[in-house]
């Protein structure tokens, strides 16, 4: 009798332990994403994000669009059909298209120059499995974007000022949580600066909302939570934005983690 | 401001140093600089609903000018036109109802407080962006403290210029009679914010 109470208070105490284990896990984000990636590791075998750029390579090699070509010819910055790091070095300025261009932008640029698809049919889904190849090739890579070109930096000086433009009903701009208070959380999240490699993980796998999130989704997103509408995809808020904070980024010596990523 | 400060790439500053020098002609002349009308033109690019969401009010622009840090001798002035901004309950009672205070304090669409400070020591998923708000009722119900504690409920500005912390009654986030329940939420000793533990 006096055993078996003792087991219920061991088994009871053990519980407790557990319970409290997963809480802890729980409220811990890099840690709980750590644990789904295992899951997905032991239960499927393959990341998402592995799926996605698998779906991207598939996209990349196959002759498609009115005039019948792969996109092996396009050039990310580092020669014709040259992947490998293209992502470290994007955005960058391009002859070409006369543009300062991110990753994203680049594809659709290729799609319809080399392609021949008229940008209106340019499904978005098949530029983010495109993104998710062309990324995978630049995984764990160190970021290496610094304004050179006249273009260039316009641009990364035009996402400094969207940086700081504070506007909307919550008075917010990324700067003020981002820059002035990065190192602390909003709610669970820890929020870091473009310094301590803001941008890094992107694009990656977000098992909260079960989708790819390329870095211009992941602006879109921070800017409806603020409430202020999201830009227009390809638009140059984008661009000018991603450059500022990979320069940043580089500057502060980051490397690009896994490729795609995989977090919340 | 010039970014390639570790480069030899002369031309490309020289160029930049020409716009720049054009960009401050620019200032002098005309009330949007090049630099400015560009930067209004990369915006507009992000489409109509975008560029009208990006619209600022004068110190929304005042704060982005200076990055968050207004110059002293600007101070002033700023507390003052926001302290205007405030508005009362028809009643005049700063201290409304803390229950009805709590639901508003947690709501994401309206206070969405949790974000940035602690409250009630039950929740754990408070973040930590500013001051935590536990026990904050052990300064008292005095009258100063209550309209302290409004007034930065309703336009945070008004006490920190270009502080994190939006000025909620301001943009009609909470009405005056919900800032009444907020304010509750924190000073009432019978709130979960002052249980003692």
């Amino acid at each position: 009798m006096r055993n078996r109470s003792l087991l219920i208070g061991f088994l009871l105490a053990l519980g407790l332990g557990l319970s409290i284990a997963l809480t802890q896990q729980e409220l811990d984000p890099y840690k709980e994403a750590e644990r789904q990636r295992e899951l997905f590791r032991q239960t499927a075998g393959i990341l998402p994000g592995e799926l996605y750029a698998a779906q991207g390579e598939e996209l990349f090699a196959k002759k498609r669009g009115p005039r019948n070509v792969s996109l092996e010819a396009c050039d990310f910055g580092l020669g014709p059909g040259k992947l490998e790091g293209a992502l470290t070095q994007l955005p960058r300025y391009f002859a070409d298209t006369q543009r300062v261009e991110d990753l994203e932008t680049r594809i659709v640029s290729c799609m319809v120059r080399l392609q021949g698809f008229r940008l209106e049919e340019i499904e978005r889904d098949e530029v983010k499995a495109l993104v998710a190849y062309v990324a995978s090739k630049s995984s764990e890579m160190p970021i290496n974007v610094v304004p050179r070109t006249s273009q260039e930096i316009t641009m990364y000086n035009i996402g400094r000022e969207l940086w700081y433009h504070r506007a909307g009903d919550r008075d917010m701009n990324c700067a003020i949580c981002h820059e002035s208070y990065a190192g602390r959380k909003v709610r669970l999240s820890p929020v870091r600066s473009p310094r301590q490699g803001l941008s890094n993980e992107w694009p990656a796998y977000r098992f909260e909302a079960d989708k790819l999130y390329t870095l211009q989704d992941r602006i879109a997103f921070c800017y409806e939570s603020i409430g202020i509408a999201a830009p227009e995809f390809y638009s140059e808020p984008y661009i000018a934005l991603s450059i500022y904070m990979l320069a940043e980024a580089t500057r502060g010596k980051n490397r690009f983690t896994e490729m795609p990523g995989f977090t919340r | 401001m010039c970014y390639p400060d570790n480069q030899e790439d002369l031309e490309v500053k020289k160029r930049y140093i020409l716009g720049l020098l054009s960009l401050l002609a620019g200032l002098t002349f005309s009330q949007q600089s090049p630099f400015q009308q560009r930067v209004q033109q990369a915006i507009q690019s992000g489409g109509s609903k975008y560029a009208e969401a990006m619209k600022q009010d004068p110190d929304q622009a005042l704060c982005s000018q200076y990055r968050d840090k207004i110059p002293a001798e600007l101070v002033p002035a700023f507390l003052e036109r926001q302290r205007k901004l405030i508005k009362y309950p028809a009643d005049g009672k700063l201290m409304g109802d803390w229950r009805l205070g709590e639901a508003l304090f947690t709501n994401p669409r309206k206070g969405n407080c949790y974000a940035c400070h602690t409250g009630d020591p039950r929740e754990a998923g408070a973040g930590n962006m500013g001051p935590g708000l536990i026990g904050y009722g052990a300064r008292g119900t005095s009258e100063a403290v209550v309209k302290y504690t409004y007034d930065k409920i309703y336009n945070a500005w008004a006490t920190m210029p270009c502080s994190l912390m939006y000025r909620a009654g301001y943009h009609g986030i909470l009405t005056p009679e919900e800032t009444a329940h907020v304010t509750a939420f924190l000073l009432d000793p019978a709130s979960p914010v002052n249980a003692r533990r």
